[in-house]
């Protein structure tokens, strides 16, 4: 029997600029190429608890402080994303304010972001298979996190506003291959791949969202286009796209 | 309650985001525009605003606003320096001593600034206290239909200086001459406004004010954007280089829950948000679209959209 999972499928178009910043508390100056799975769940996080009224964004745990996208990762067994367009890092000049001994002064610094903004459409499109058993546990059910994916306001910080086109719901049947052809970024994990693409570090949002600086992380590779991975590979039939799991 | 707001506007001749100077020479913030030539893909850069600057416009119309409505904003915000309690230093104007509970500082910051309320603020200290903005902005961006026309131009300037006869080179009329770099665009961009996080904890979920001066809040919120847009305030360079042109078109949602306008630097904007819009009523929730196009002018349409969340109760 093909196992089963619901998903959802989030088209969005960028408002032009999308910034994802590589570490948090770092000095800006670099920036995420592709949006990492960690962004994707704080994305959905703000509108789905927008519906329940929650509008705390931070836990404090003693000294531990989380975000509280963290208390839903959990409804989610995988995310990953399709990029049309090809994004082009940029570093636009900001004056900013700091103090520096006590004193306050004006300096210049970089904010790098990625530009999604050419001739043609640039879309991201996510996807989300949901852990039913998870989300039959808690307060929502699966037309809120319907209704939060059309409420996705913007991918990472600051100015990145994105508006949802379109959103898929269904379910994905999972099953394991020894080949498949994908558009979705996908963990870069013995696995060969052909095709065009970027790698990229990032946080393994599995392991939780809050604390990054001890975070575990992994290699995902984002096609460019669609790319053909062979391998002992798990994969998810979405809306007749395919998706290649964590091994 | 949720606003989404998607505003085009002409702007000739325009100095409303310079970036650096090298020498005598401003520049214009500009941002890579990808086009594709023969199946390649090339660079070229277009003039843009950056959404931090129309957010500091927006929270300097919102400073006016508040204080006329007879809000609180704290010294530093009143002075347009939006330090937003970074620090010890800044956070010690409102509460002294600093208390060690994240939700004690979050209330003293809360009540005693609406611009902090409303725009967020990053307490970089121990406790680290955290509130996100409850508005959104993204960059002004040319349309991309038309971006290819959009430019931006150095413009020669002199200043002139006279020199009396103690000065070296006697007795002889000065200039020093000055670039300014201007641009040329039709622009668009997205402001979202998310009216549950006025006045209520991102740490607790509770109130932190009675619901008199959260709807007052509000209310002024609303103001300063319906000021910002309706007198094109927003921007540098304002007194010499006003840009040319107006507001053009805007389309405003409003929502119970989050949703954002296709962004209009798209053409077919306003008929995909409400094709979206039609979904949410599917999933059985009520919204508002106004647009102003053509023979409405956008203050009737941000209109509109206030008169709809008053009925609503928001403010």
């Amino acid at each position: 029997m093909v196992p089963l999972t619901f998903f959802l499928k989030v088209m969005m178009r960028p408002t032009g600029i999308v910034a994802l910043r590589a570490l948090p508390q770092s000095k800006m100056r670099t920036a995420l190429r592709y949006v990492p799975p960690t962004t994707l769940i704080g994305a959905i996080s703000y509108p789905l608890h927008h519906l329940s009224g929650n509008r705390a964004e931070t836990v404090y745990d003693r000294k531990t402080v989380k975000s509280t996208a963290d208390g839903i990762r959990n409804l989610f067994e995988w995310v990953t994303i399709k990029t049309i367009g090809k994004p082009r890092l940029y570093g636009a000049l900001l004056k900013i304010n700091k103090t520096h001994r006590g004193e306050l002064q004006t300096a210049v610094t970089s904010f790098p972001f990625a530009v999604m903004y050419g001739s043609g459409d640039s879309t991201i499109t996510a996807v989300y298979l949901v852990n039913g058993e998870e989300l039959s546990k808690g307060p929502y059910t699966m037309k809120d996190l319907e209704r939060a994916a059309w409420g996705i306001t913007r991918l990472g910080s600051r100015e990145s506003v994105v508006s949802v086109e379109n959103v898929e719901t269904g379910k994905a049947e999972i099953s394991e291959a020894s080949s498949a052809e994908t558009s979705y970024a996908f963990p870069f994990k013995g696995f060969e791949v052909q095709g065009r693409g970027t790698l990229q570090s990032v946080v393994d949002w599995r392991s939780g969202i809050g604390d990054y600086s001890s975070a575990k992380r992994i290699v995902m590779f984002y096609p460019e286009d669609t790319v053909k991975v062979r391998g002992e590979l798990r994969t998810a039939t979405v809306g007749g796209e395919t998706l290649v799991l964590a091994p | 309650m949720f606003l989404s707001v998607g505003v085009r506007f002409e702007a000739n001749v325009e100095a409303l985001n310079m970036v650096e100077t090298a020498g005598n020479y401003s520049k214009h913030r500009r941002v890579p525009y990808l086009v594709e030539e023969d199946g390649r893909l090339k660079t070229v850069y277009v003039p843009a605003l950056s959404g931090e600057s129309l957010a500091h416009a927006y929270q300097e119309h919102l400073v006016r606003e508040a204080l006329g409505l007879g809000l609180p904003v704290c010294d530093d915000c009143r002075r347009d320096e939006f330090y937003k309690s970074m620090n010890k230093v800044h956070l010690k104007k409102k509460v002294n001593p600093i208390p060690d509970d994240p939700r004690d500082i979050e209330i003293a910051i809360v009540r005693s600034c609406v611009v902090e309320d409303v725009g967020g603020f990053l307490y970089a200290e121990k406790p680290p206290v955290r509130r996100s903005s409850a508005f959104q902005v993204s960059y002004a961006l040319p349309v991309k239909s038309v971006a290819l026309f959009a430019t931006s131009e150095p413009q020669l300037h002199a200043r002139h200086a006279q020199m009396d006869s103690s000065s070296k080179k006697g007795n002889a009329s000065e200039q020093m001459i000055y670039y300014v770099e201007t641009g040329t665009a039709l622009y668009g961009f997205t402001f979202n406004l998310d009216l549950d996080a006025i006045g209520v904890s991102a740490i607790t979920s509770e109130p932190i004010l009675d619901e008199d001066e959260i709807k007052t809040r509000r209310e002024a919120a609303l103001r300063a954007l319906f000021r910002m847009l309706s007198s094109a305030q927003f921007g540098a360079k304002l007194s010499r280089f006003f840009p040319v042109g107006g507001i053009t078109e805007v389309a405003v949602a409003v929502t119970e829950h989050p949703f954002v306008v296709t962004s209009p630097i798209y053409d077919d904007y306003i008929a995909r948000t409400e094709r979206r819009l039609k979904v949410l009523e599917g999933l059985g929730e009520n919204y508002l679209f106004a647009v102003a196009t053509g023979e409405k002018v956008p203050e009737e349409a941000l209109k509109e959209a206030m008169d709809y969340l008053r009925e609503q109760g928001a403010f």
